[in-house]
């Protein structure tokens, strides 16, 4: 553990020194996720100044899960995003035998080599937001001491389902609109899961459950008498966890270096 | 003459073959998002409207929105292009040396391949629009609209073009370029009324936003594809001085580049 929190510093140290050689970019990084931010609150904003709830949820319910899904997609950018870019390319080039010779887990070298130091400010930004909206809704001491818990459980559901997408590239000749796929998916787990029709609620809960990234958690921050989301999340973490490290090694046998 | 018009040709047939090599990857990167981002908002306003037509909010039925939506998709993947994704790298890359050297410049290559890409673009909406026509999803479909609308939105994605174009060469200064295109993206996602109606914002704002171009990206196109605007000289008028502005700096922004450029890929 402790070898794989050093190399970790070591990738946050190259990315700083990185990103910081390019300061315009860092600043427009650093932007793109404030003016996301925004025009993500203000629809919800705008569309409850002519609704006064949504499904079983009212305004400040619905904001605390939009900002609750807005933390979780900040943690993404930090943590993984760029890797799943970089990823195709390694494919195409054959770059991931290098990383195969590395005395630590592919998994690991792979989606966890270039965090974004810029959305590191934002962090404190989306915190800020999700602390706000818990406020107004009062949420009990429980709830607080969850929440941290909550929002890791729901990132880590987020990124193994991430990397079941994007190991379908070790069997495509062009992987970048898996990309954009993976981002597809995302979009899905930013609405609250009553809000989809009763068989794709179905599907994106259980089979491929990215509902739960978000809705499980808030469900029962909200409400404690909905235990069963939490159970979800745990089992979904266990059992896609298990299903992610299976197919990664089978995209590994796959995997033909440059000319694949 | 002869010679110039089979180079444009040519230009655009081996885009059309680059564009089309990888179908799975073009269907998940330029008509995916499309359908999941409609996928979401028809669920989002059935939770809304509770399946309830009698329901009016910013003057939408359900049956409305639903049409507003739907005609919305079809403008996003008729006017937004992704043909100047590549330009920033070929610029970074010090790949744009092979083009100063060919007998077609870069901006005429890049155009090209926008053209190849509206074609293909145009049959996907065209067959889009044949397969969801039958449904009451795009509601009542008249020609003469459809023709209309159509012309519009291609001047609307020359707009797109020039835009991303200029976010692209700004490479010349910018190691990372997209997210530029993000930012106006994200921006013109919500200002157009791509996500939500321009009837659902606050007054004030929709007064200011239209003298900016978001409006005429999105909301009128598609509210001449609903019938509810015909030909429509102000949207022209506003998004072509727009589009003339855009074209200046795109001029002076390539010329002061291209003196710095190095060619050793910056």
């Amino acid at each position: 553990m402790k070898h794989y929190l050093d190399v970790y510093k070591e990738f946050i140290s190259t990315n700083f020194s990185v990103s910081l050689s390019f300061r315009t970019s860092f600043t427009l990084l650093v932007l793109m996720d404030i003016f996301f931010y925004l025009s993500t609150l203000l629809t919800i904003e705008f569309i409850f100044q002519h609704i006064s709830s949504l499904g079983p949820w009212n305004k400040e319910q619905l904001m605390f899960f939009i900002s609750f899904m807005l933390v979780i997609d900040n943690l993404h950018m930090v943590i993984l995003s760029e890797s799943f870019w970089v990823l195709s390319h390694q494919i195409k080039t054959g770059d991931i035998d290098f990383i195969l010779l590395k005395p630590i887990h592919s998994i690991f070298a792979i989606f966890f080599r270039y965090p974004r130091p810029s959305s590191i400010l934002n962090t404190f930004l989306t915190l800020g937001v999700l602390f706000f909206y818990g406020s107004k809704l009062s949420l009990d001491v429980m709830s607080w001491i969850l929440l941290p818990f909550l929002v890791l459980m729901s990132f880590s559901l987020l990124a193994i389902l991430e990397i079941i997408i994007s190991t379908s590239m070790f069997w495509m000749q062009e992987g970048l609109g898996i990309n954009f796929l993976r981002m597809q998916m995302q979009q899905l787990s930013r609405w609250p899961d009553y809000i989809y029709s009763k068989m794709a609620r179905k599907a994106l809960l259980i089979s491929f459950p990215i509902l739960l990234v978000g809705s499980a958690p808030v469900h029962f921050l909200l409400d404690h008498s909905e235990w069963e989301y939490l159970i979800g999340v745990l089992l979904a973490n266990v059992i896609f966890f298990i299903v992610m490290v299976t197919l990664w090694k089978m995209a590994l046998i796959r995997y033909e270096s440059a000319s694949s | 003459m002869t010679w110039n018009i089979q180079k444009w040709l040519q230009t655009i047939l081996i885009s059309w073959s680059n564009f089309t090599t990888y179908r799975l990857n073009f269907f998940l990167q330029v008509i995916g998002p499309g359908l999941v981002f409609f996928f979401i908002k028809y669920n989002l306003w059935s939770a809304i409207y509770g399946g309830n037509n009698t329901i009016v909010l910013g003057g939408y039925t359900f049956r409305s929105m639903i049409q507003y939506h739907g005609w919305s998709m079809i403008v996003l993947l008729l006017c937004q292009g992704m043909t100047a994704n590549n330009l920033s790298e070929d610029i970074r890359m010090g790949r744009i040396s092979n083009y100063l050297i060919y007998p077609m410049n870069f901006w005429e290559f890049h155009t090209a391949a926008f053209i190849a890409f509206e074609f293909l673009q145009l049959f996907i909406c065209a067959v889009t629009i044949g397969l969801i026509g039958f449904t009451s999803l795009l509601g009542p479909i008249h020609f003469e609209v459809l023709i209309n609308a159509f012309c519009y939105c291609i001047f609307v994605s020359i707009f797109w073009f020039a835009i991303q174009y200029l976010t692209g060469i700004i490479a010349f200064w910018l190691e990372e370029t997209w997210t530029l295109r993000v930012i106006f993206s994200i921006i013109s996602g919500f200002l157009s009324g791509a996500i939500i109606p321009l009837e659902l914002f606050p007054t004030k704002l929709v007064e200011v936003l239209s003298y900016t171009p978001f409006p005429y990206l999105t909301y009128y196109p598609v509210k001449m594809f609903m019938g509810e605007v015909g030909f429509f000289p102000k949207g022209y008028l506003i998004l072509g001085v727009w589009l003339a502005v855009i074209i200046i700096i795109n001029k002076i922004v390539w010329r002061k580049g291209i003196k710095m450029y190095t060619a050793a890929g910056m």
